[in-house]
C-alpha cells in the first residue's frame, strides 16, 4: 500500500538522518496503523541503520552521524520493544548479555551491536561500559544467557576479553562468547579461545545467529 | 618559552620531539589499565629513565608524563583531587631528565568526556578541566604546552584557548585518518581546515599525532604543509598496535619510520617526533635521517 510505503520510508529517513523525535513518532504511527513491530523493524529500522553503517564504511558518515542514527533507531525501538515482546515470545533467538569491559568507557560500538541484536530478535541485557568480568558472569548465570558479548576498544583492555572467556569456561556456563571492538582481530579472538568475533554491528548479528544456532544443534 | 621564541627557533631548522612514553612505561612494567601518570608518584625513576633515553636519542622537546592528568580522567582512574600534584611531579621528573638539554612540554590529552551528540559534556566543563591542568603545568615550570591526539575540534579548541591564556608557546595536534574524501578526524573534522582553526585560535604550531603509520602521515604532511601558515608537527605511531598473548606489538621498522619522517620534514613539517610504540631508537634514526636530508 502506498501509505505504508510512505510511512516506512519516512521512518527509514528519520533513522538515517538521526531524527530521534521523528523516529519515535513514526514508529508510533506504524503501530497505530496496524503494522506489527517486527514489520516496522524489518522494513524501516534495519534498512535505515544498515544504510547509515554503509555510509560510514564508505566515508560519507562520521561518528556523530552514525551515533545519531543509532540513537534515532533506539528511540523507535523504545516504542516498538514492548509490543515486540508481546507479539511473540517465541521470537526470541536467544538471550544475550553484552558490555564493554572494565577499564574501557567506550560505549558506542557496543550499544550499536546491542541495538542491532535486539532489533533482530535477541533478548539483550546491556550492562553498559566499564563492566568487570565477575559482573558479566553473575548476570549470564542469572539469566541463563546463550551468548555473552564483550567489547574492548583499547589494547590495554583487550586482555579482559581473555579473562572473560576463561571465566565463562571455569564457571561452567553454557554461554558462547563473542568479542569485538576496533583493535580486536579474528586472530586475537582465536588466540583467546572466543567462540566468535565480529568487526561491525551487522556481522555481529550474523555471528550471534550462528553461535546460538550451533548451541541449539549441539 | 613564548610563541615568538618557538617560531624563531623553528626558523633555524626542524625541531626533534620525543616518541612514545606510555608504551615505553608499559614495557617497563606499568600494569594494563593503570594510568601512566600514576607512575609520576609511584615510580618517578622509571619515568625519568624513559625521558632521559629520549634526550640522549636527540629529542629537543620531551613531553612530561601528564597526557591523561586532567581532572575527569584522573577521577575515572581513582585519582581525583590529584591534578596539581601529578602534573607538578610530571614536569619536575622531565626537568630532571632533561638536565638542561631539552625543552619540557606539559602534555595535554583529551579529557575523555564527549560532547553532544556522542555524550553530554559541555564546552564549559572541558574548558574548566583544561584550565585546571594547564595552570598546574605552568606553575610547575613547563616550557611550552603540547596538546595531543584530539579527535573533536571543539575539544581541541577549548584546550588551545586554555593553553594560549598562559602566554607559553602552544603545540596542538589532532588524530586524523584517511577516508574516502581525504583526511578527517573520526568526528569528521577535515585535516587542513581543522589545523587552520587551531592556529587561528592561538596555537603556535599545529599537527597530526597518533593512530596512523608514518607512511600514512607522510601523505597528510604533503597535503597540509603547503596550505598552512603555522609550522606543522608530525608524530606518527610505530604502526598499528596489535595485541598478542605476549603483549602489544607495533610492527613498523624503525628505519622506514626514520626515512618517512625525513620525507615529512622535506615536505615542510617543522617539528617531528613519534607517538605510541616509537622508542628512542626510532627518534635517533629519525634525527640522523632528518639531519642528512636538511644538511646542504
Amino acid at each position: 500500500m502506498a501509505d505504508s510505503d510512505e510511512l516506512f520510508s519516512g521512518l527509514y529517513q528519520a533513522v538515517l538522518s538521526g531524527d530521534e523525535d521523528g523516529a519515535a513518532r513514526l514508529a508510533t504511527r506504524a503501530l497505530d496503523s496496524g503494522h506489527s513491530a517486527l514489520e516496522t523493524i524489518e522494513r524501516a529500522l534495519i534498512p535505515g541503520i544498515r544504510e547509515a553503517g554503509d555510509l560510514w564504511e564508505e566515508g560519507e558518515y562520521f561518528l556523530p552521524e552514525l551515533v545519531t542514527a543509532a540513537q534515532a533507531m533506539k528511540a523507535a525501538m523504545a516504542v516498538l520493544q514492548p509490543v515486540l515482546g508481546a507479539e511473540a515470545k517465541s521470537l526470541s533467538l536467544g538471550r544475550v548479555v553484552i558490555a564493554t569491559v572494565e577499564g574501557d568507557i567506550h560505549d558506542i560500538g557496543k550499544s550499536l551491536v546491542a541495538t542491532m541484536l535486539s532489533a533482530n530478535g535477541f533478548e539483550v541485557i546491556d550492562e553498559g561500559a566499564g563492566v568487570p568480568v565477575s559482573r558479566l558472569i553473575e548476570r549470564a548465570r542469572e539469566v541463563d544467557a546463550d551468548l555473552v558479548c564483550a567489547s574492548a576498544l583499547l589494547t590495554t583492555t583487550m586482555p579482559r576479553q581473555r579473562e572473560l572467556v576463561n571465566a565463562v569456561r571455569s564457571a561452567g556456563l553454557r554461554a558462547k562468547v563473542m568479542v569485538g571492538g576496533a583493535p580486536v582481530t579474528r586472530g586475537w579472538a582465536e588466540q583467546i579461545g572466543a567462540d566468535g568475533h565480529a568487526d561491525n554491528a551487522l556481522s555481529a548479528v550474523n555471528v550471534a545467529r550462528t553461535l546460538v544456532g550451533h548451541r541449539a544443534a549441539g | 618559552m613564548r610563541p615568538a621564541d618557538l617560531l624563531s627557533r623553528l626558523q633555524s631548522g626542524p625541531l626533534i620531539l620525543d616518541g612514545g612514553l606510555g608504551s615505553m612505561l608499559i614495557a617497563a612494567g606499568l600494569a594494563a589499565g593503570r594510568p601512566p601518570e600514576s607512575w609520576n608518584l609511584e615510580h618517578p625513576g622509571q619515568v625519568e629513565a624513559v625521558h632521559r633515553a629520549y634526550v640522549e636519542a636527540g629529542s629537543e622537546v620531551i613531553h612530561a608524563s601528564t597526557f591523561g592528568a586532567n581532572p575527569p580522567r584522573l577521577s575515572a582512574a581513582g585519582l581525583s583531587g590529584m591534578c596539581r600534584e601529578i602534573n607538578a611531579a610530571g614536569i619536575s621528573i622531565a626537568r630532571r631528565a632533561s638536565r638542561g638539554d631539552s625543552l619540557v612540554a606539559g602534555d595535554v590529552g583529551p579529557t575523555g568526556l564527549l560532547l553532544p551528540p556522542l555524550g553530554k559534556a559541555t564546552i564549559e566543563e572541558l574548558r574548566a578541566s583544561f584550565d585546571e591542568q594547564v595552570s598546574a603545568l605552568v606553575e610547575a615550570g613547563a616550557d611550552l604546552i603540547s596538546i595531543e591526539t584530539m579527535s573533536d575540534l571543539r575539544e581541541a579548541l577549548a584546550a588551545v584557548e586554555a593553553a594560549r591564556a598562559t602566554g607559553l608557546a602552544v603545540l596542538a595536534s589532532m588524530t586524523f585518518e584517511a577516508r574516502k574524501r581525504g583526511f578527517f578526524t573520526i568526528m569528521g573534522d577535515p585535516l587542513v581546515s581543522a589545523l587552520r582553526r587551531l592556529s587561528e585560535a592561538g596555537a603556535t604550531a599545529v599537527g597530526c599525532s597518533c593512530s596512523v603509520t608514518s607512511s600514512q602521515m607522510l601523505a597528510m604532511a604533503k597535503e597540509a604543509a603547503p596550505l598552512l601558515d603555522a609550522p606543522l608537527a608530525v608524530q606518527p605511531n610505530a604502526g598499528k598496535p596489535r595485541l598478542t598473548l605476549e603483549g602489544v606489538v607495533y610492527d613498523q621498522d624503525p628505519s622506514v619510520f626514520a626515512s618517512d619522517l625525513a620525507a615529512m620534514v622535506a615536505s615542510g613539517a617543522r617539528l617531528a617526533g613519534g607517538c605510541c610504540g616509537t622508542t628512542p631508537e626510532f627518534i635517533s634514526l629519525a634525527k640522523a635521517a632528518i639531519n642528512q636530508a636538511v644538511s646542504p
